[in-house]
């Protein structure tokens, strides 16, 4: 069991709170991703359990949403925007120029472990493009130093 | 619970479709409606293209293809809805051929081949593909890519019986569905967003359930192939006949594939009152009994040593008068017990019966193999026309075992070798419980371990090699359509038989023989 008997016990009270208990498969797996660090296949079968669907249904919500990883990432989640409003202001430049000072891919994790970079729908911070998230703050109105400021200040 | 004679039916309502009325049921869909109606997919019907939408799986209305033109009471202008999701009301007016409905038709072919592979020259669906047939009929010659297509998996490996081509797929769901509402075992989603959009199994999951190849008959697309098919052969060669699956009680209707003389698949054909569109992976299989290494293509007899040896239809015909000849007259037909097989079609079991009848056998049985049932199709009747023996008098076999054992019988005719498998209906009989009987004549259409026995073996049929008629177990009469000729010297029961009565001089044979 990935998934420990409190971890299951907060979802449960979740599902419970829903009419359709399904409902609260979208927090649950908030909840695993940030407890475990990812949704692992395990983690994914015992929730599939936990609210009775197919394993597979599980699979595809964590696909789907670009919150949940399969595997573990870095210590800090780094997403840049590139929908619309964000790439008219620069964000796939930001994006290239952020990829060559960390010497990772997007979808790559630092060899030290320390930062993994990702893509990003839109965040709703349009006015303020470009922009990123790291874990739950928003870094907004960026260029390409104070982003790199940004996560240089990262432990 | 209808209403009186004369009046529509209870719940009832009038729909127009292009200028033409016709009543239905008012808690159907539109697509449902016209399904009903019998207008849906033929060439004089009512023309709803559609990837989607299946009779027999649940709404999705992802593919958009079905849109049609709607104008309900008190709407000022018609609109654009997909058929498959449209409830029908009274007066509700159906264009499927305005100039809207076709431009949105085109809008979704475009939209589908942006990034579908031109792969058609190597794909197994050219020719049934139902995305090159709407693309012939109501998509536009070029493509306005100028980006590069979508790559993806080609040979997704999904199970044992199923192969998966991703850039083919355009994700109508109807495999997702089929697994999670026809089998419920739900091992096919859709991962991922957009235009990375897959078909996926759960890590370390495969397609694996007894129904697993209809997703590939369901698959409007070459996305899903059953490996037993896959580049076996074109589709456009293939002579499609209607028959049944002869696997189990169900007979479930099934398209027999045949190229070449030979059969090449079944695929399920859809029978709302058998099987609906679906078949089982065993019974689609089953085709392959047909052209089995076991087949027998001869009559066989034993010489003088006591070896089973091909002989002539004649010689066949005047050993097992030879033989039976002296057994009646010395000890009558008390000593001689016909065994039917579920096997055989209505006339053969009935010419057997007829048979065992003039010759005042009495003692007779229906030998027959079970095995696991389903809730879904599977019958635990491994035959297709157990019914159709019971209907002509061939009951349970117990009797006639037991007075095999007792020593009260010197011949037996037997049709099939059912008699002998491990899990027939009564216990189990040994081959060598058969070796003291002064004659054992078996018509069968493979070999078996009967043939340690057997004095003389006639080669049948399979059913689809032939002509004739099969009782399910819900008692459905079917007809399946001569497939392939069988090998020279396979002939029907019936045909032996009335040789064999003529042998004899039976009363009633040989009297319309004009050969």
């Amino acid at each position: 069991m990935v998934i420990d008997d409190a971890l299951r016990a907060r979802i449960e009270s979740e599902m419970r709170s829903f009419p359709e208990p399904r409902g609260a498969l979208l927090g649950a797996l908030h909840r695993v991703q940030e407890e475990l660090g990812c949704v692992s296949s395990e983690a994914a079968r015992e929730l599939s359990e936990i609210f009775a669907v197919f394993p597979v249904e599980v699979l595809e919500l964590v696909r789907f949403y670009n919150f949940f990883s399969e595997e573990p990432r870095g210590r800090h989640q780094v997403t840049v925007c590139t929908n619309l409003p964000c790439a008219l202001v620069g964000a796939n430049d930001l994006l290239c120029g952020i990829e060559g000072h960390l010497g990772i891919a997007v979808g790559e994790t630092t060899p030290d472990g320390r930062i993994h970079l990702g893509r990003e729908e839109c965040l709703g911070a349009c006015a303020n493009g470009p922009m990123m998230r790291i874990g739950g703050d928003y870094h907004e109105d960026l260029d390409l130093a104070a982003a790199c400021a940004v996560l240089d200040a990262l432990e | 619970m209808a209403g009186p004679v004369g009046e529509a039916e209870a719940g009832s309502v009038r729909i127009r479709v292009d200028g033409v009325e016709y009543p239905v049921r008012e808690d159907l869909t539109l697509l449902q409606a016209l399904d009903g109606l019998g207008l849906l997919n033929v060439p004089e019907g009512v023309e709803i293209p559609h990837y989607c939408w299946h009779p027999h799986l649940a709404i999705d209305g992802s593919c958009r293809l079905c849109q049609v033109e709607l104008t309900r009471p008190g709407d000022e202008q018609a609109r654009l809805a997909i058929a498959c999701d449209a409830k029908v009301c009274e007066g509700l007016v159906v264009d499927t051929k305005s100039e809207a409905v076709a431009r949105a038709r085109e809008g979704v072919m475009e939209l589908l081949l942006a990034n579908h592979p031109l792969d058609c020259p190597i794909c197994d669906q050219a020719g049934e593909c139902r995305l090159q047939d709407h693309a012939f009929d109501y998509g536009v010659a070029a493509s306005r890519m100028r980006e590069p297509r979508r790559a993806a998996r080609k040979r997704v490996d999904l199970g044992p019986t199923v192969a998966l081509d991703q850039e083919r797929c355009i994700l109508c769901r109807r495999c997702v569905r089929f697994c999670r509402e026809v089998t419920g075992t739900g091992e096919l989603g859709v991962v991922e967003r957009g235009d990375r959009s897959a078909i996926e199994t759960f890590p370390g999951q495969a397609l694996d359930n007894p129904y697993s190849m209809n997703v590939a008959d369901i698959c409007p697309v070459g996305a899903l192939t059953t490996k037993d098919f896959r580049f076996k052969a074109r589709v456009w060669s293939l002579d499609e006949v209607d028959g049944i699956c002869t696997a189990c009680a169900r007979g479930c209707n099934v398209s027999i594939g045949v190229a070449r003389g030979r059969v090449q698949r079944y695929v399920a054909r859809r029978n709302d009152a058998v099987n609906g569109s679906w078949i089982c992976d065993e019974g689609r299989l089953s085709y392959q009994q047909i052209d089995a290494p076991d087949r027998l293509s001869s009559c066989l007899a034993r010489d003088e040593t006591g070896e089973l040896c091909p002989v002539s239809l004649d010689e066949a015909v005047r050993e097992a008068a030879r033989r039976l000849r002296p057994l009646l007259d010395e000890r009558g037909p008390g000593v001689v017990a016909g065994v039917a097989s579920g096997h055989a079609s209505n006339e053969d079991v009935r010419a057997f019966k007829t048979f065992l009848d003039v010759l005042d056998v009495d003692t007779i049985g229906l030998a027959l193999r079970e095995g696991a049932a389903d809730e879904l199709l599977v019958s635990a009747e491994k035959a297709a026309n157990a019914a159709g023996a019971r209907a002509v008098g061939f009951g349970p076999i117990e009797g006639l075992l037991e007075r095999l054992r007792g020593g009260g019988l010197d011949a037996l005719l037997v049709l099939g070798h059912d008699l002998l498998e491990g899990d027939v209906e009564s216990p189990a009989l040994d081959a060598a419980e058969l070796e003291g009987l002064d004659t054992v004549i078996v018509f069968d259409t493979h070999r078996s371990p009967l043939e340690r026995v057997a004095h003389l073996v006639f080669p049948v049929r399979h059913a689809a090699e032939k002509e004739g008629s099969y009782t399910n177990l819900d008692g459905v009469v079917q007809r399946p359509s001569r497939a392939v000729r069988p090998a020279p010297g396979v002939r029907d029961e019936r045909d032996f038989l009335d040789r064999i009565g003529v042998a004899l001089g039976l009363a009633g044979y040989g009297m319309d023989r004009t050969a």
